[in-house]
């Protein structure tokens, strides 16, 4: 069943790739349910970016119209109308939802229905503890703390096909993140180009030293020593094949000079290169903000600011590839309807996140967000979770690569799916 | 009869003696009270000092010859020597003079080295920058203009003191004789964790290290808990520097909507209520001036990653009700441009003499604010704490924490799993904690009790945990003795294998085990910095492997390899490593490959990370201006110490591949 299929669609891919220089998107959306990847042809990808510190779904996409977070927010709260004083006002999603003005580069995704918002999304434990949310959400299992492997992981063991390349996931960290912990291989690289084995100016012993290392790393009795050992080994040959130092991005895309922007910069030379990829991490940082968040300026529109032109440039650099992307954002939770005493806000439940890719059900902010009136926020605090996150994560990972076994990738959920996916 | 008489009188005299004597020799050390069981475990003498040294230094310095020396002093007394910390350190001491930023305080380093946002505002207070410039296209030129004004007031960059605190700390750990003080400042460091990242707390960070954590790393963990809560760096890390409660009556000041899930049924209703109209009749109201509230961050993550852990059994009541009791407590104020002008000014009201009377505490930069301070009752883990008590109900609160017995268990296992292996059996953990509840919390005696426990030497202890990559990179300097002229490069290293030191963002600080850090990039980089380093490629980091083996040149290939395995890694069982390397040696031509390379060979660029900074550009320039300026008496020469010239020689390399070999990885 899965070769033929597999064999349908390579073949399907390499016809279209050399006829067009790229696959229109309402073909492989017409294919995209029996989809199965061929060795060495493109694959569907999914992106994942971690918004690490929490996020305030609630300045990032506000129920604008709603009094009750008006009047919990004197500072911090702002408006879609012109007029108000301000230069800048929300960008008006939906009559009720408006964007924040300095995430002014999603509204076009937004508006051609390739991006999709889930708000009141989070987890159902209540924990409000940075590291426990992260841990749980990564990890899949938001009421157990000891599962040994990561939703990304146990996404990679659910392709259907063993890796043909250590690149099959991909974190673009130094260090591997919980996500993607477990038995898969799965590899982190901050930088591409520091990929290989360097003795600068001295490219033959270099490369007597690599065949040391190799050897010694093949034999060692530590485990964890002997595996990472040969997937790097692996991954050295894999990327020894192109000059990753000149980069430039198609369609005149800049990427931010951000962290972020560094990261998925990388993810789309990976994706060109076609290493096999099919599952990618990044992370952004700094949504902590407890402390002066900010309206239409400071911490919190420079974070935002710097999330949507990042992902936009690498929507637009991936070009032809688009119809195998869909990315996804994802953070631990969201914070306080209330503004705190600091012009900030606190630990929170429900967030919202970001869905783009030519297979998403777009233009629509999903999931529920009733108003924010005490009586329905959670602890009396909170906006509520109406989403499970792992409901929207298993449907992308579902529609996207074809993973539909739920059982594995989040045990002990069994939820519906919202649509978020087409 | 007379016989027992005369032993008693004997006894006597004998007691009187030794009475005597010990007033004459107060300096004299106690006894040593433990013993490792090491034998048990099938250990030889040897191997067991080898064990002792991997586990509470950065590494056996091969120059040192550290196994023998451990094994003259005696095992249990060499830990007892490093428990106490007091060797002399005047070589390190001589190295760390240069630095004239670390020794600080936090108000001189306020006033000397501006934030970068700060520097801005002076500048444009004073005329010399206009507002409206600030983010501008122009960025060369108002740069320049930042950079003028900074230079005539006199104030420097502040990456200069974190250039300087970064080096101190990797000098420190490769050449201080006090080698598990430095290794605890680092797990406790970690363990109220701190971090540059957050902009706000980061120019308190030196201090925070030096005051804070270092002088109370064998101490009582009581004390250290206090100090961390006092400390301007945790004050602001975890913002309770800007948490604040009302300080009304009793009953009606502690409603606030953090509370309001705490009350019952009809009382939560009515709060509730009262909220939201008051919430809605803010609506139109013009933004209130700044003034404070309630902030749970720190009250929440002391419980969780201080003291009890995150099963510790406590509640989000008990989070909030905590966050309540530690309200008022801040930042004092710091100088004329320093922190907190607004509290300066309220000091400034109250007056100097009447500050206690008043019910203020300014302990240092500590600042125990009473009007701030939420006076009403509250119940923290079951206990009352009574209105009106101030600044003494937080220190009631830490103390409490400190002496739970969730917190023994929780440090016992964080301490097992940095000295022992990354899952420490239970039953040591249980002793370990036993003992933290029975010494008050006495983090000396529960050191001593994992040492001298047998699961510290058991099989599965023994090399099983994996250098962090700072333990790695001076592990690799102090066994390769090397010289270290710029100890900002190993800083560069050491975030290249995927450890950004004092960069960790989360409260959590950096997980403990090996599988964090050991992964594909990071291992390869590890690697590189192997051979990087041995062959002298690292600027600024001296090596001279010819004086490691007493400038004796090995008689052939095969004995230079095994020869250097053993220099560097003393007591392990190399025999796999020096089969695997063998063929290395054995190719005929590769002397003439190498030196034909090395001919070919470009000079080193100085950094070639394509996501290097800007900043960590200049600051290693800044590292290698330094080290020229240190080496000036040497005239010309000088420059080449500076900049790596690189060593071809097939020793180097064999070399860079046992650094780099899975072997030196464990420890």
């Amino acid at each position: 069943m899965t070769s033929r299929r597999g064999f349908l669609k390579a073949g399907g891919l390499a016809l279209f790739g050399i006829g067009l220089g790229g696959i229109p998107g309402f073909l492989t959306e017409a294919v995209a349910n029996t989809r199965a990847p061929g060795l060495f042809k493109r694959k569907k990808i999914m992106v994942c970016i971690f918004q690490r510190g929490a996020m305030d779904g609630l300045m990032a996409v506000t129920p604008f119209t709603d009094q009750y977070l008006k009047a919990a927010r004197p500072t911090l709260f702002m408006d879609a109308a012109r007029g108000n004083g301000k230069n800048t006002p929300l960008i008006d999603l939906d009559g009720r939802f408006g964007l924040h003005p300095s995430m002014a580069a999603f509204e076009s995704m937004f508006r051609d229905k390739r991006m999709a918002i889930v708000h009141g999304i989070g987890s159902p434990n209540t924990t409000r503890s940075h590291f426990d949310a992260q841990d749980y959400m990564e990890s899949g299992t938001p009421f157990r703390k000891g599962t040994d492997s990561g939703w990304l992981n146990r996404a990679v063991g659910l392709l259907g096909h063993d890796a043909a390349t250590p690149f099959q996931g991909v974190s673009l960290t130094s260090s591997l993140p919980r996500s993607f912990y477990g038995d898969n291989p799965a590899v982190a690289i901050s930088n591409l180009q520091d990929f290989n084995i360097q003795l600068k100016g001295n490219v033959k012993g270099a490369n007597m030293a690599a065949k040391s290392f190799e050897d010694l790393y093949d034999t060692t009795s530590s485990g964890l020593l002997k595996e990472t050992g040969k997937e790097s080994f692996d991954a050295i040959k894999m990327l020894s094949k192109v000059d990753v130092k000149n980069y430039k991005p198609a369609n005149n895309a800049v990427y931010p000079a951000s962290a972020l922007g560094n990261s998925l910069k990388q993810i789309a030379q990976l994706i060109k290169m076609d290493v096999g990829m099919e599952v990618a991490f990044a992370e952004s940082g700094g949504w902590d903000t407890h402390f002066n968040q900010g309206a239409e300026t400071g911490i919190f529109a420079r974070n935002v600011n710097d999330l949507s032109n990042s992902i936009m440039a690498f929507w637009t650099d991936m070009g032809t590839y688009q119809d195998d992307l869909t990315v996804m954002t994802m953070t631990e939770f969201g914070r306080t309807v209330k503004q705190n005493g600091t012009g900030g806000t606190d630990h929170g439940r429900g967030s919202c996140n970001f869905i783009l890719g030519n297979g998403v059900n777009g233009g629509l902010v999903h999931g529920l967000v009733n108003p924010l009136a005490v009586e329905n926020l959670e602890d009396g605090r909170d906006l509520a979770v109406t989403t499970d996150f792992r409901s929207v994560f298993s449907e992308v990972a579902d529609k996207h690569l074809n993973i539909n076994n739920d059982k594995v990738l989040f045990p002990d959920w069994d939820g519906n799916k919202i649509g978020v996916m087409r | 009869m007379k016989t027992p008489v005369k032993v008693f009188y004997s006894f006597l005299f004998l007691l009187g003696v030794t009475v005597l004597f010990s007033s004459f020799q107060k300096e004299k050390p106690a006894a040593i009270k433990f013993v490792f069981p090491y034998k048990q475990a099938g250990l030889t003498e040897r191997q067991a000092a080898a064990h002792l040294i991997s586990r509470f230094t950065y590494g056996s310095r091969t120059g040192e010859g550290d196994v023998d020396a451990v094994l003259k002093i005696g095992l249990e007394k060499w830990f007892q020597q490093q428990l106490d910390g007091k060797i002399k350190d005047d070589s390190l001491n001589t190295l760390l003079h240069k630095f004239d930023a670390i020794n600080l305080s936090n108000t001189e380093v306020e006033n000397q080295y501006p934030r970068p946002g700060l520097a801005v505002r002076m500048a444009i207070k004073d005329g010399v920058i206009n507002k409206d410039s600030v983010n501008k296209a122009n960025g060369k030129e108002y740069r320049k203009q930042v950079q003028d004004y900074m230079e005539s007031k006199g104030y420097k960059p502040q990456q200069e003191l974190f250039r300087q605190f970064f080096n101190q700390k990797i000098l420190r750990s490769a050449y201080t004789n006090n080698q598990l003080h430095e290794l605890l400042t680092d797990f406790w460091f970690n363990h109220f964790n701190v971090s540059l990242t957050k902009n706000q707390s980061a120019s308190f960070i030196p201090a925070y290290e030096r005051d804070v954590i270092r002088p109370n790393v064998t101490g009582k963990f009581e004390t250290l808990l206090l100090a961390t809560a006092k400390s301007p760096a945790m004050l602001m890390y975890l913002d309770n520097f800007s948490s604040s409660g009302q300080q009304t009556a009793v009953s009606e000041g502690s409603m606030q909507m953090n509370d309001g899930m705490m009350l019952n049924g009809k009382a939560a209703a009515k709060a509730i209520a009262r909220n939201r109209a008051k919430a809605l009749t803010l609506k139109n109201a013009p933004a209130k001036k700044k003034q404070g509230g309630l902030n749970e961050n720190y009250a929440r993550e002391v419980m969780e990653l201080h003291t009890l852990g995150v099963d510790g059994g406590y509640t989000q009541s008990d989070v909030t009700q905590a966050a309540r009791v530690l309200t008022g407590w801040t930042i004092a104020p710091m100088g004329e441009n320093g922190y907190g002008s607004s509290m300066k000014n309220l000091m400034d009201r109250v007056g100097d003499a009447n500050l206690e009377k008043r019910g203020f505490v300014h302990d240092g930069d500590f600042l125990f604010v009473p009007t701030r301070h939420d006076n009403g009752e509250k119940l923290v883990l079951g206990k009352r704490f009574p209105a009106n008590r101030g600044y003494d109900e937080g220190v009631e609160l830490l103390s409490m924490l400190a002496h739970h017995p969730s917190t023994a268990k929780f440090i016992a296992k964080k301490l097992a799993t940095r000295f022992v292996n990354d899952n420490p059996a239970t039953a040591l953990v249980d002793k370990m904690a036993k003992t933290f509840l029975k010494t008050d919390g006495d983090i000396k005696q529960v050191m001593i009790t994992m040492v001298s426990s047998p699961e510290f030497w058991a099989p599965d202890a023994l090399r099983e945990k994996t250098k962090s990559p700072f333990e790695l990179a001076i592990s690799a300097v102090r066994s390769l003795d090397a010289q270290i002229n710029q100890p900002y490069q190993l800083y560069v290293w050491i975030n290249k294998m995927g450890q950004k030191m004092y960069f960790y963002q989360a409260p959590t600080g950096f997980p403990d085990r090996g599988q964090y850090w050991i992964n594909t990039g990071a291992l390869l980089n590890r690697m590189n910095f192997g051979l990087a380093l041995a062959s002298e490629r690292i600027p600024g980091i001296k090596v001279n492997l010819s004086a490691m083996n007493g400038h004796h040149e090995p008689e052939s290939a095969a004995a230079a390899l095994v020869t250097y395995s053993k220099l560097i890694m003393p007591e392990r069982n190399l025999t796999e490593t020096v089969k695997r390397l063998t063929p290395m040696l054995n190719d005929p031509e590769l002397m003439n490959k190498v030196e034909t390379a090395a001919a070919k060979a470009a000079p080193p660029e100085m950094k070639n990370s394509m996501n290097s900074t800007g900043e960590e550009l200049m600051m290693a320039k800044a590292d290698q201006d330094a080290s020229k300026v240190a080496n000036k008496g040497y005239g010309k020469k000088a420059s080449k110490v500076v900049m790596a010239n690189g060593n071809n020689t097939m020793l180097a390399q064999v070399v860079g591949v046992i650094i780099g070999s899975p072997e030196f990885q464990r420890k």
